[in-house]
């Protein structure tokens, strides 16, 4: 089972077979900015830092250029990691939706090694 | 005489049979006709050939259609467009399945929109002679008929003019900057009697915030969103009320991004209908009326 593991919270996550990123995030109890959660708005961009996602449905190119595909950014809501993935989240920080499935806290790092946040 | 109705929304979406669930299944409209790119839709209280055209590849808006009732309307309409400095250019039968001829303009806020007065008549679901109340062999959400539009523009303003002088439609609501001689920043424009036939709220050009389907009351509301949680449809927000145009409502997304909604209840709008003004400060509770809070996803996903 792919591990999806998300900067800078450096959260880690098993994601099923088949089973998207975003999917697998919200099954484990996180969230982050999303919007249609189907490949039409691009809200849910973030950066692949390593490993290679398929997108099995259809995304349209004026949502996710060639470009973008190309140098790293990934539609989280419809890429389904090929194996290991880290991704990092844009200008957004993970957030907890459903606490009771931690066992503990997750782990924030320490505030003042924080990357400067873009406006 | 006029612009009678919306009349076909036109969308691209990325995946037909995706599409087709949605559309098909979930929303319950009828599949009319199919191209190997071109899925055409039409709702059961609907008489016209089609109203919702979805189209292969990308996602986002094609095209409105709006009925004219008299082919007159055309020619004034046309030069009324070019007069206010519109692109416009005629479209002849059959550009458009099923579609007589008409007039094809390009709004301020570079949508387009199309004007036609004919189209292949196919009837309703149930018919014109001692009709029962509905057709027995609905599935899904069973929609009636599509409802509204609502678009996103640099310059609300300039398109709410567009559709009073142009078109003579009348405004039911406006948001404004501050209340007098504020920079308005959505409109509510009607040309039937319902609340708005056409909204614009201000964003990019050439984008769709929504197009939606009327629905008889709440609980019909409520049922379709129990419908859209089987069918795994992706919700935006709702049930909730709207302040402005007084509906109920869930917004949700096909399977491309694209936002749907469905809608009831409202007003009844007139010629003489006292346009309602909404400022700034009151935006969250003019759109979702019971939370008063606006979520992100309503203010930033378009297609
Ligand atoms: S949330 Fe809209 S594209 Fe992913
Ligand atoms: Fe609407």
């Amino acid at each position: 089972m792919p591990t999806v593991t998300v900067l800078p919270d450096e959260v880690a996550v098993a994601a099923g077979d088949g089973e998207g990123i975003l999917a697998a995030l919200y099954r484990a109890g996180f969230g982050y900015r999303t919007g249609c959660r189907r490949g039409g708005c691009g809200v849910c961009k973030v950066d692949l830092v390593s490993g290679e996602v398929d997108y099995p449905a259809t995304v349209a190119g004026t949502v996710l250029t060639a470009q973008e595909r190309a140098t790293g950014t990934c539609l989280s809501c419809r890429a389904v990691p090929r194996g290991d993935v880290v991704i990092r989240l844009r200008d957004e920080r993970l957030r907890c939706l459903i606490p009771f499935l931690r066992p503990a806290p997750f782990p924030r790092p320490d505030p003042s090694q924080r990357p400067e946040r873009k406006s | 005489m006029g612009v009678i109705r919306l009349g076909y929304v036109h969308a691209r979406v990325t995946d037909l049979e995706a599409a087709r669930r949605h559309y098909g299944d979930t929303l319950g409209m009828r599949l009319v006709h199919q191209k190997p790119d071109t899925l055409y839709y039409k709702a059961w209280d609907e008489w016209d050939h089609h109203s919702v055209v979805l189209e292969e590849g990308g996602v986002g808006l094609v095209k409105l259609g709006y009925k004219v009732e008299r082919g007159e309307d055309l020619d004034r309409f046309e030069q009324r467009a070019q007069a206010f400095g519109a692109i416009t250019e005629r479209m002849s039968k059959g550009d458009n399945l099923g579609v007589g001829d008409g007039v094809r303009i390009v709004l301020p806020s570079d949508h387009v929109v199309e004007l036609y007065q004919e189209i292949e008549v196919v009837g309703t679901d149930t018919g014109t002679v001692n009709p029962d109340p509905f057709p027995r062999h609905l599935v899904g959400v069973g929609v009636p008929r599509i409802d509204h539009a609502l678009i996103t523009a640099e310059d609300p303003g300039t398109v709410e003019r567009f559709f009073a002088e142009v078109l003579d439609f009348g405004v039911s609501e406006r948001v404004v900057t501050e209340l007098d001689g504020g920079e308005t920043l959505g409109s509510w424009m009607f040309c039937t009697n319902t609340p708005h036939d056409i909204a614009f709220i201000k964003g990019p050009n050439g984008k769709l915030h929504h197009f939606a389907y009327y629905l008889t009351d709440w609980a019909e509301i409520k049922r379709a969103g129990e419908l859209f949680a089987m069918d795994d449809v992706s919700v935006d927000i709702g049930p909730t009320q709207h302040g402005i145009t007084r509906g109920q409502t869930i917004y949700f997304f096909d399977p491309s991004g694209n936002r749907n909604e469905v809608f009831s209840g409202g007003y009844i709008t007139y010629p003489d209908f006292p346009a309602i003004t909404w400022t700034a400060d009151q935006l969250a509770k003019g759109i979702f009326y019971i939370s008063r809070e606006l979520n992100e996803r309503f203010t930033s996903v378009l297609t």
